[in-house]
């Protein structure tokens, strides 16, 4: 009697708590509450801010660490870390200018500058699953390998003159409106949604897609969750993670295509400290780095709030010292609401 | 002491099973066999190696040296996933559960279902896990919860429906109930005379002489990584199979219990 009794009252506490958001849910809702904040504070410090033009701006600038932030969210839901996202992204972006400089078109030659990156993760991840080589150390490894490599290939000068198609990823837009005004000067009327946003679009379509709909995705979930759980349900762990590692490496080998194209130049020091970018809006997300938890949806609304962040005190006149400052409390403000939503 | 089953093959049979870690010996020289419609205890303290055996016959583990056969065949059991391939099926002591999954999403975790487009059929997963926690416990309602919001019993309870779900043959029980209350405890010994009856070949790993004595035909007890003594239930009682599990012998002048010789 007693113990049916107790159950009753336990299905009330869990029923009379389905109108509120759960966990993940909440934290998302939160951040999005805090990127709609943001926007609102900086509409009114700045009036330029409120602008498509400066919308279309944000969302350029945004697309790489966006579409980093989708290769970190799934090697972080796995329980690891990649560090090294930024220098693959520098080398993405020599083996493309390097091969376009000995006469390869621009299509295959950013093929095989995404097919770098992803080689980098792969070996990301044989490391990590095969050698037992902690995420952090692994990645850490590959960090300093892919920057030496990216600046021995070049002696650390940037490749320049790639022609006009090469700019094209980077600079392109959708539905561009320009009127020719009767003086003669063009007049832009709508600068036309960026090429680059775009492909951030898709590729968080895909990712969100895969981590929610496909095997992978669930694997993904389990191993960072439960690895040991994981191995003895029959799960693949090993080939689960060098999945995520490799994923991981092909999208930095993607954002280094739209960064150095954006450039229309190849430079092999870019992207410096871009995967600490990319954590921070995985965590801002609600990704968690003890792994299991996580979500695109998140980590885009995180990266979209580094980017309003970055831009809204750009155009505040705020100093990129204050704004290191800024995002950094941000970042520890955003675990801290984590910890205390976990605790509850 | 194998008369009755003379005439059918062992559905399991461990043959001479070393494991080594480094210098330490943690399962030496031990062979166990278990036959459709049987229920083998594997008893022994702490650090006795039976979960060490367990594990290799799950495929968790490999042997230092050794065979396993099921049905008679040599099996390679390398991965998790080969001794599922023979129908070898596991509850672990503690769970093997992915905390942020839920009930479903773990019921078929490795083994997920799938739409005709290659992507997980969620509706069917969930409709089959509703359909199979319910047969274990009526009551089941948060199926779409994370398995680290449910109690230890409900837990529990997708662990074992984990098991039986994908028609075990052989079943390995590590302590199933050691996280159950009283009802659920017997819930779990009915499944287990139930599952018996249908034929399956059970290793139970247990500390309760109670379920032991309830449930076993035979047991097998260890010491110090040893295989030392297998009897049928009746030969045996409560004082012999502690003294097994304590001094790895007999007591002195032991006959078989129930035996008039």
């Amino acid at each position: 009697m007693g113990e049916e009794k107790n159950f009753v009252t336990a299905k009330q506490v869990t029923s009379g708590m389905r109108f509120l958001p759960t966990g993940s849910a909440l934290h998302k809702l939160s951040a999005l509450l805090t990127l709609l904040l943001l926007i609102a504070a900086f509409s009114f410090t700045s009036p330029a801010f409120l602008s498509v033009n400066n919308g279309l701006t944000v969302l350029l600038q945004t697309s790489v660490i966006g579409i980093l932030a989708i290769g970190m969210t799934m090697v972080i839901i796995t329980g690891g870390i990649d560090l090294s996202v930024g220098s693959v992204l520098a080398l993405a972006g020599v083996v493309a200018g390097l091969v376009i400089k000995a006469g390869v078109p621009v299509a295959p030659a950013m093929a095989l500058g995404v097919l770098a990156g992803a080689a980098c993760g792969l070996v990301n991840g044989i490391v990590i699953s095969k050698m037992r080589i902690t995420p952090f150390v692994a990645t850490l490894g590959m960090m300093m390998i892919a920057r030496g490599v990216a600046l021995q290939l070049t002696g650390a000068a940037p490749i320049s003159r790639l022609g006009e198609a090469f700019g094209l990823l980077g600079n392109g837009t959708f539905f561009r409106i320009v009127e020719m005004q009767p003086n003669g000067f063009p007049k832009v009327i709508f600068p036309g949604i960026p090429y680059p946003a775009v492909l951030l679009v898709l590729t968080a379509l895909l990712g969100a897609y895969l981590l929610q709909k496909r095997q992978i995705g669930r694997h993904i979930f389990s191993v960072g969750s439960n690895e040991e759980a994981a191995r003895l349900s029959g799960v693949n762990v090993d080939r689960t993670k060098i999945w995520a590692y490799t994923a991981s490496g092909a999208l930095a080998g993607l954002a280094g295509m739209v960064l150095m194209s954006r450039l229309v130049t190849v430079q092999p020091n870019e992207g410096v400290m871009y995967e600490l970018d990319a954590i921070a809006a995985s965590v801002i997300g609600g990704a968690s780095l003890m792994g299991g938890v996580g979500s695109i949806s998140g980590s885009m609304i995180g990266a979209f709030i580094i980017g309003v962040l970055r831009n809204g005190l750009n155009m505040a006149g705020t100093s990129a010292f204050i704004q290191q400052i800024i995002i950094g409390i941000v970042v520890i403000g955003a675990v801290y609401i984590d910890q205390i939503r976990n605790r509850n | 002491m194998l008369d009755t089953h003379a005439s059918t093959t062992p559905l399991v049979q461990m043959s001479d099973i070393h494991k080594h870690f480094g210098g330490i010996h943690a399962v030496e020289g031990v062979s166990v066999d278990l036959y459709p419609g049987e229920v083998v205890g594997v008893l022994g303290h702490n650090g006795a190696g039976k979960s060490c055996l367990m594990r290799m016959l799950a495929g968790a583990m490999l042997p230092t040296g050794g065979e396993i056969f099921v049905n008679g065949q040599r099996a390679d059991l390398k991965t998790p996933q080969d001794a599922k391939r023979y129908g070898i099926e596991t509850i672990y002591q503690t769970l093997a559960l992915a905390n942020h999954l839920d009930a479903a999403a773990n019921l078929f975790l490795g083994r997920e279902l799938k739409t005709r487009f290659g992507n997980l059929d969620e509706t069917r997963m969930h409709a089959e896990t509703k359909d199979a926690l319910r047969q274990l416990n009526p009551n089941f309602k948060n199926l779409k919860d994370p398995v680290a919001r449910l109690s230890g019993g409900q837990r529990q309870v997708i662990a074992i429906a984990r098991a039986i779900y994908f028609q075990a043959k052989v079943l390995i029980m590590d302590e199933p109930t050691a996280a159950l209350g009283p009802s659920e405890t017997a819930m779990v010994a009915d499944l287990t005379l139930r599952l018996k009856d249908e034929g399956i070949g059970i290793f139970l790993i247990s500390h309760d002489m109670h379920d032991v004595f309830d449930l076993c035909d035979r047991v097998m007890v260890m010491n110090k990584g040893r295989n030392v003594g297998t009897f049928r239930i009746g030969d045996v009682d409560k004082d012999d199979i502690l003294s097994l599990i304590i001094k790895g012998a007999l007591p002195d002048g032991w006959v078989p219990r129930g035996r008039t010789s």
